[in-house]
């Protein structure tokens, strides 16, 4: 009835789950895509969804969303090339001018595998018409020869500016591009040979897949960690940044209102950068709060902040830094538009400081500023120091001591780098501190005294939120293993509930003392295997069947009458359904589930029993003199249309 | 913006409902958005920016949550927006009193109109609080992690924790909170219901324990318990017993306390071989009634100190209640066997009610009841448009329907107790004065089944009860359950009384045979709901959740609690 209200229920679950992949998963990619192909009716609307979120999450992440496009078209292929291949020229040009090399080589390689056919399929039309690749290479090419055209002169400035040990204030911003474009030709000349058919049929994900993804995820995972753990401090901050950008805009000349501000984003940029310990964070945002109530009166801490303090700014937002060379690497008169267009909605890395310093910057280099590497500190970073918030002086230093070219050779290899920075107090510990060592005691007047630090250990200690109930997971690995499984408990919940609300449904009997003592609650983020293995109608919950269940191999009895019909394809004889008193349910006594078929439990060892290969196991009718692939083929065909029994009875021999 | 009155200028009736824009509602930190929705009408949430929970249970962000006949709370800690819009009012049966009344100013509701109020999104009332006692609650939780450190350390039990206060003080609210943020922190509370007026994952009339592992449902109450088919929120397993009185006072408490006795063994057996439980410990929320000054109260609250050899009291609200348990427990070692060893004694809290608690006046608490029974054998029942449409990706309309099978039952066939603890009418009502007279026509069955009985009554009497399901689980409550004689537990002969119709049975785990005292003590299966009694045929016509045959096992008939049900078919 209301059709579009429904598609923007599917966009909306639809941008929920993209939210989630942070990393190249190829499960979690493939389940997208399944989902696309499952709603082919909202195409247009998920095609909508990915176009936005593919422009709006942050630079790390948009190789895995461009990915599910990219197994969409290739998977789904229509209506999704018309509606993706739309806008895709924006699409990619946005992600690829905010991406690294690395990234970028990827994007190459998936572009060049959009102007062949899809791989395995009968149709020779490629997977995106030629139209639309052709657009993007080549605009590509001439980014590619624009950026040749600089590089000399960029490397040659490069080595002027480190010989001066000081740091140019109009380069302090702009720490990437020389090593960015120094970096890029060599990149695309490697990205021709990757050899795109290795993929074989069906999974289009570039072979170097997996080490990519082993590269990202640490890289998004610092990216989040700091961003969601930090997310109130940051907020707070960029109101202040806010506020005084403000007082910025009225009275642009005041040195005391633009160091406040830049203060501000140093700051910020420490935070981003640095791993602080939940303890220092929680005093950063003492000071914080304490700045807030009085955010115009900035004028005591304005007076000696040095350009230097800059560099971390410019570390911080990685789409600011890209854009940089973007500028540069791209026609501007083309792209100009687009760029502009792109640093606006770049939401996840925090927008206004982009917008902030980018008029901020022309400010700066008529600005006198000494390009000595001055220690004197902002105060405000001065005084979280001396309270032992940030880490001891070393660390700021290392951001104003390190020059930025140095910065910037560091940032293609984006783990090591940001890795490099990290203070040396383990993150693990710090959580154990602030879980572990907190105690409570459990009388009436303890009971009154607020610990908004021990909150942080429900909330900001959790970073990983699952977007579709809530739960909160460790933003470490074994959290986002857990996570995983936890989305695919989801995906296999919701699929069963699809399926669930075609037959009937009813309440089960609760379970006796014992089964009760003994059963352990079905989990939502453990192995699959585990939950699966008690079946479709099963589900794990009333645990004990498996317990209770006959000795000997049997099945709930499906409820749906086609199902119920179905002969054991060995032996062709109807299943007879028996009341089990200890199931509580109709069973099918001696059957067992093989793929999408019943057989009998005996009819199925008899067969297996002359093929004794394991690997044969589930094909137990497959040890013909046929061609393998033919079998694989029809054998495929067969599990895929449970009707179609007959052909199966004809094969063995 | 909901304009008042808005609703007014539209003639009451099926075309009532106006899809009033979404109302966005900023809450600050540390402050909640109370808000108060009728039965029939739906009221939809969003959480737009920051963090929100509800009794603990943190809010996914833009999920939209559908709730209905609620008295709830969300808390932010952070600061939230929510978005607040009108689901479609959906009809009542007339048996659901529509609106709940909660005395606020609805006086424009009417039984089909379902009571939309003015607040946005159709709230009957709606505003924001900013004090609330979540940092005592949220503290109680640390502390009892601090505890659960320490008892992992020296070896013991996690601290098993007691909810005390009057009705309408959030005990419920506080122990979902205590839940939701033990989970959130991957422990695994066992979360016992000794409140026989409201279900927890069960029907009304029932005790129940359950572990909980995964979330707590947000939209309603405590979650499902196990259906045949998924459940979006993973389902929770309780272990429920039937005490078919609202007050556990009944029979100066045999009977309750009888129960929760049963009730303990079984969790301190699950706690015996879970780790995970074990180092949780045990949360127990009571009924108000327990809090108020009445002979025998604290008799009963003793005992379930001792049966759940609890560690700390937290009583909510209520100054003299606390300082009578102050008096009574404070600083007293815990019952449990190791407490003596390791200096285990009991901290006895005060904690303040928060202001959010309203009073559920009869009709409101009838209505939760019936929809919780409704929901038994029904499933949810929120009308939700885009679930139907879209089943793959509607995760939060997570709306099951359940079918009941209907069937009829031969009387003689059924072995059904019903409670006799005397009240002045008891003995009237005992048989139906109207079916009185074909008690002649009884079938010999059913007498030779009464004679079966007393003889397995008598051998039971002798030895100490082995229950069923529970192999010779030594029984704390031997002396009370020892000697059938003393249950005021009777088997009830065909006819059947009228009252049976519209009733619940309680089909336990016990046998047929078993002995009164195992009857009571037994551990239920489910419901059956009686639709309608034909004695003269001899047949009853029942609603069970699960199709097939009705279980050959002992029934419980529950006559005087959770009472008439009418209404559930037809």
């Amino acid at each position: 009835m209301s059709s579009g209200l429904a598609s923007d229920e599917v966009a909306e679950d639809y941008k929920n789950s993209l939210e989630d992949l942070t990393t190249n998963d190829r499960f979690q990619i493939s389940n997208l895509t399944v989902i696309a192909k499952e709603n082919t009716e909202h195409a247009m609307a998920i095609s909508r969804v990915l176009e936005n979120h593919i422009r709006t999450t942050p630079p790390a992440q948009k190789l895995p969303a461009l990915y599910v496009v990219d197994s969409i078209v290739k998977n789904v292929g229509t209506p999704y090339t018309l509606f993706l291949g739309r806008n895709m020229y924006q699409t990619f040009m946005n992600a690829y001018t905010l991406v690294d090399s690395q990234t970028r080589r990827k994007l190459d390689e998936m572009l060049k595998t959009w102007k062949e056919p899809v791989p395995g399929s009968l149709d020779t039309r490629p997977v995106f018409p030629p139209e639309i690749t052709r657009s993007i290479e080549s605009a590509l090419i001439k980014a590619r020869t624009a950026a040749l055209q600089q590089q000399q002169a960029r490397s040659q400035q490069e080595i002027l500016t480190r010989g001066r040990n000081g740091t140019p204030p109009g380069w302090s911003n702009t720490p990437t591009p020389p090593q960015n474009l120094a970096r890029h030709p060599p990149a695309s000349s490697q990205t021709v040979p990757a050899p795109y058919q290795r993929n074989g049929a069906g999974h289009a994900y570039p072979p170097s897949g997996d080490t990519h993804a082993a590269r990202a995820a640490p890289t998004a995972q610092i990216h989040q960690r700091s961003e969601i753990d930090l997310s109130g401090l940051n907020r707070d901050i960029e109101s202040l940044i806010a506020a005084a950008r403000s007082d910025f805009a009225t009275n642009p000349l005041d040195p005391a209102v633009q160091q406040r501000l830049k203060a501000l984003l140093d700051l910020q940029g420490i935070l981003q950068r640095q791993e602080l310990t939940q303890e220092q964070l929680r005093l950063v945002r003492d000071q914080v709060s304490a700045l807030a109530p009085k955010p115009v009166i900035p004028v005591p801490q304005a007076q000696n902040i040095p350009a230097v303090s800059m560099p971390p700014v410019a570390a911080t937002p990685p789409a600011q830094t890209h854009s940089q060379p973007l500028q540069q690497l791209l026609n501007p008169g083309m792209l100009a538009g687009l760029i502009k267009a792109t640093a606006a909605r770049q939401q996840p890395t925090p927008p206004p400081q982009l917008a902030g310093i980018l008029p901020q910057i022309p400010i700066l280099n008529s600005t006198p500023q000494p390009a000595v590497p001055a220690t004197k500190e902002n105060p405000l970073i001065a005084a979280l120091r001396a309270q032992g918030l940030l880490p001891p002086a070393s660390a700021p230093p290392t951001a104003s001591t390190i020059p930025p070219p140095n910065i910037a050779s560091a940032f293609p290899l984006i783990v090591p780098g940001q890795v490099r920075y990290t203070p040396p107090v383990p993150t693990p510990q710090a959580q154990g501190n602030a879980e572990g060592q907190m105690d409570v005691q459990m009388n009436t007047m303890s009971m009154k005294i607020p610990r908004y630090t021990l909150v942080t250990t429900l909330y900001e200690m959790r970073t990983n939120r699952c977007g579709t109930c809530g739960r909160r997971f460790f933003a470490t690995e074994e959290g986002k293993e857990k996570k995983a499984r936890h989305l695919d408990w989801h995906f296999r919940t919701n699929q069963r509930m699809s399926d669930a609300a075609k037959r009937a449904q009813n309440r089960s009997w609760y379970v006796d003392e014992r089964d009760w003592i003994k059963s352990r609650e079905a989990g939502d983020d453990q192995n699959p295997a585990d939950t699966e293995a008690s079946g479709d109608t099963a589900d794990g919950h009333d645990g004990n069947v498996a317990k209770k269940g006959p000795s000997k191999p049997w099945i709930r009895a499906p409820n749906d009458a086609t199902l119920r019909n179905t002969p054991c394809p060995i032996c062709q004889e109807k299943f007879e359904s028996t009341w089990s008193e200890d199931v509580q349910d109709w069973i099918w006594q001696d059957a067992t589930n093989v793929g999408s078929r019943v057989y009998h439990a005996s009819c199925y060892a008899e067969v297996t029993k002359e093929g004794p290969t394991p690997a044969n196991r589930g094909v137990p009718l497959a040890r013909t003199g046929t061609p393998d692939s033919v079998l694989g083929k029809r054998k495929a065909e067969v599990t895929n249309s449970p009707s179609s029994n007959v052909r199966i009875k004809t094969e063995p021999i | 913006m909901s304009l008042p009155g808005l609703d007014l200028t539209q003639p009451s009736g099926e075309k009532e409902f106006v899809p009033a824009p979404p109302t966005q509602i900023t809450v600050g930190k540390g402050s909640e958005w109370r808000f108060e929705v009728a039965f029939g009408t739906v009221v939809r949430v969003k959480l737009l920016t920051g963090t929100a929970e509800l009794f603990g249970t943190e809010l996914a962000p833009s999920q939209t949550y559908t709730f209905t006949g609620t008295k709830a709370a969300i808390y932010t800690w952070h600061g939230c927006m929510l978005e607040v819009s009108a689901g479609e009012s959906y009809a009542t049966p007339d048996s659901l009193a529509p609106g709940g009344g909660n005395g606020s100013s609805n006086s424009h509701e009417t039984p089909t109109t379902g009571g939309r109020g003015l607040g946005a999104g159709g709230c009957q009332s709606e505003y924001t609080a900013e004090e609330t006692p979540m940092v005592e609650y949220a503290n109680v939780h640390f502390a009892l992690e601090t505890l659960r450190r320490q008892a992992k350390a020296q070896g013991r039990d996690g601290p098993r924790v007691l909810l005390l206060g009057s009705e309408d003080a959030g005990k419920t609210s506080l122990a979902k909170i205590l839940t939701a943020y033990a989970t959130k922190v991957g422990r695994q509370p066992v979360v016992v219901n000794l409140d026989p007026t409201e279900g927890m994952l069960s029907v009304p009339g029932t005790l129940t324990a359950t572990a909980f592992r995964t979330m707590i449902d947000v939209e309603e109450g405590w979650g499902s318990s196990p259906m045949s088919g998924p459940s979006a929120v993973p389902v929770k397993v309780p272990l429920v017993y039937f005490y078919p009185m609202a007050s556990p006072l009944e029979a100066e408490g045999s009977v309750y306390k009888a129960i929760v006795s049963r009730l303990a063994v079984s969790v301190m057996g699950r706690m015996a071989e879970d780790e995970d439980v074990r180092e949780t410990g045990i949360i127990v929320d009571t009924p108000g009634i327990l809090s108020q000054s009445k002979a025998g109260n604290v008799d009963v609250i003793k005992h379930i100190v001792t049966e759940f050899a609890i560690t700390t009291i937290l009583v909510l609200g209520s100054e003299r209640l606390y300082s009578a348990m102050m008096k009574e427990f404070d600083n007293k070692p815990t019952a449990s066997a190791s407490a003596v060893a390791s200096d285990e004694r009991i901290s006895v809290i005060k904690l303040s009610k928060s202001g959010g608690c309203v009073d559920r006046d009869a009709a409101f608490r009838k209505a939760v009841r019936e929809s919780q029974i409704r929901t038994y054998f029904f499933g949810d029942q929120i009308p939700s448009a885009a679930s139907g449409a879209l089943p793959l990706l509607a995760a939060s309309s997570k709306n099951v329907t359940l079918s009941p099978h209907a069937q009829q039952l031969d009387l003689n066939a059924l072995s059904i107790y019903n409670y006799t603890i005397a009240t002045p009418e008891e003995d009237e009502d005992e048989y139906d004065p109207a079916s009185f007279g074909t008690e002649s026509f009884l079938p010999g069955g059913g007498n030779e089944a009464d004679s079966s009985q007393n003889q397995q009554k008598q051998e039971d009497s002798s030895a100490t009860s082995v229950l069923p399901g529970f192999g010779g689980a030594p029984s704390s409550a031997t002396a009370e359950t020892g000697s059938g004689a003393n249950v005021p537990l009777k088997k009830m002969l065909p006819p059947a009384p009228t009252g049976l119709a519209n009733s619940l049975l309680a089909i336990t785990h016990a046998p047929t045979t078993a002995s009164v005292a195992d009857v009571r003590d037994a551990s239920i299966m489910g419901f059956l709901y009686v639709a309608d009694v034909n004695n003269e045929r001899g047949k009853i016509q029942v609603l069970a959740p699960v199709g097939g045959r009705v279980p050959p096992r002992a029934l419980v008939w529950g006559k005087k609690w959770p009472g008439e049900v009418v209404g559930l078919v037809g």
